[in-house]
């Protein structure tokens, strides 16, 4: 009954043994279709993602930096890799443009939790692009991949803010 | 079995009488009850030996109670009553008290109503709305489940053949695990069967079975201290006996807000993956998907608890297809309420 049940895909299964590559990366492919048919769909506030060229798995985005935070005005552009096996492992988020934050890297990798060892599968490019969006908004320094940024965050709040908007006019605009 | 031929002869001549062109799809349901009544008998068989050890401890026990010559006695005036097929088998006899120690059943309104008097739901509906005494009495002496009161009520049926080949696929499992040789000491898998073939007799019959799901652990109640806590809550009766579920959805399994695609994989869900509910949070998956993350985080991508239901997934594989889908319909019950 399982196998009946599971019709024409359990053929599909009993030969991902020996043909892993492809069948993950189809599976992934629709995936990530269909999240992109979502985004254009339902985009996410100030921001916006699709295809870099006619790699499926290779994205980028923009997010324009909330208002009040110093990031505002500024337009960031990011790289988005999907690997092979997602969603079961997580997209990697890298900023392009530079950003004083000390939740992303001198690389621009993104260092979140839903990004490493709390991703789900559950979750969408839509979300992960609103949890980069809150994380300019509200920086968590406890989780710091530049400890120097949340340092001056937690110290010295202001001057924390004045070098994040210097970066955000000099490189984000 | 002589039993069995007299109890499925009936069938495709009462059919016949209403409508000619159903004849080859009766005799094939004939064919499916054929085998649901070896399973019930075999399964009859094996309780009345652990009955005849005394469990009388009910007071209500002697009404059902198929090996009492009390029973029989007060039956048996009441043959003549009934018409045609049932009249002429003392066998029916006892297929039919099998039938209502049996979980899934709402046997011959004629003789469950003046038996018991009582609160057979499915029995009267059975019998009014069926136009010939005969059919009513052999569908509901064949196997008068929730499936044959549904076929006696509307006689559209096209899913009727998914009705009876799910509830012989109940009788089977149940009709194997019947074969383990002590059912007096309860095998672990043992609530498996009580949650779905047992468990629609507690609505409307609840107070007729207390002394069975102490005695040989029939079925669990709701309040059994025994009752093993995966087990869900009186769903299915809820929702199976119902007459309307089909206007609630598509299918059989009628279900408006159930996703038509497995949110990680993207891939249709079918019925398998549909009747899957791995979490108690309601976050859905096909299969393929669940088995996936099982092999890496184990988490549920809905609530990232680890999902806790793995036996389930594993006994089930171990113990083949048809109880895969018993299990998995037991899952899913939760949500359907």
């Amino acid at each position: 009954m399982m196998i009946s049940g599971g019709g024409g895909r359990s053929s599909w299964s009993s030969s991902t043994s020996s043909w892993v590559p492809t069948t993950s990366v189809s599976a992934s492919g629709k995936r990530i279709q269909r999240e992109m048919v979502e985004l254009n769909n339902d985009p996410p506030p100030d921001s916006s993602a699709g295809p870099k060229g006619d790699n499926l798995y290779h994205w980028i985005a923009t997010i324009i930096g909330t208002p009040g935070t110093p990031y505002q005005g500024g337009i960031f552009f990011l790289d988005i890799k999907f690997p092979s096996d997602y969603p079961f492992k997580p997209p990697q988020v890298v900023f392009k443009t530079r950003i004083y934050h000390c939740n992303v890297d001198p690389d621009g990798l993104v260092s979140m939790g839903i990004l490493k060892d709390d991703w789900s599968p559950a979750l969408t490019i839509t979300k992960v692009l609103l949890a980069v969006r809150s994380i300019l908004t509200n920086p968590d320094p406890y989780n710091a991949v530049v400890p120097g940024i949340a340092h001056l965050y937690l110290g010295d709040r202001a001057k924390h803010d004045d070098i994040a908007a210097e970066w955000t006019v000099r490189f984000a605009k | 079995m002589v039993s069995d031929s007299i109890a499925a002869m009936p069938i495709p001549s009462a059919a016949n009488t209403k409508n000619p062109g159903k004849k080859k799809r009766t005799n094939r349901s004939a064919k499916l009850k054929q085998c649901k009544i070896d399973a019930r008998r075999e399964q009859w068989l094996s309780q009345s030996a652990v009955k005849n050890k005394g469990c009388k401890d009910g007071v209500d026990d002697d009404s059902h109670a198929p090996p009492s010559p009390a029973v029989k006695h007060t039956n048996r005036p009441l043959e003549p009553l009934n018409t045609g097929g049932r009249a002429e088998e003392d066998d029916g006899l006892i297929h039919h008290d099998s039938d209502s120690e049996s979980p899934t059943n709402c046997p011959a309104g004629v003789l469950c109503g003046t038996d018991s008097g009582t609160n057979f739901t499915g029995s009267s509906s059975s019998g009014g709305s069926s136009s010939s005494s005969t059919s009513s009495s052999s569908g509901g002496c064949c196997s008068g489940n929730i499936t044959e009161e549904e076929d006696e009520g509307d006689d559209d049926d096209d899913d009727g053949c998914l009705d009876d080949w799910e509830a012989m696929a109940d009788a089977l499992a149940a009709d194997d695990k019947r074969e383990n040789p002590c059912p007096d000491s309860p095998p672990v898998i043992l609530p498996c069967e009580g949650s779905n073939v047992g468990s629609p007799n507690s609505k409307s019959e609840g107070v007729r079975f207390v002394p069975w799901g102490s005695g040989n652990s029939r079925a669990w109640r709701a309040d059994d201290a025994f009752r093993p806590q995966s087990l869900p809550n009186l769903s299915k009766q809820l929702s199976m006996p119902n007459p309307d579920r089909r206007c609630v959805g598509g299918g059989p399994w009628g279900r408006a807000s159930m996703p038509s695609s497995c949110p990680i994989c993207c891939e249709d869900l079918d019925l398998t993956d549909t009747s899957f509910l791995p979490c108690l949070c309601g976050f859905r998956l096909c299969l393929f998907c669940h088995k996936r993350i099982l092999e890496e985080d184990g988490r549920c991508p809905g609530c990232r608890k680890p999902y806790e239901c793995e036996p389930v997934e594993t006994e089930a594989s171990v113990l083949g297809g048809s109880l895969t889908l018993r299990l998995a319909r037991s899952c899913s019950m939760i949500e359907r309420s």
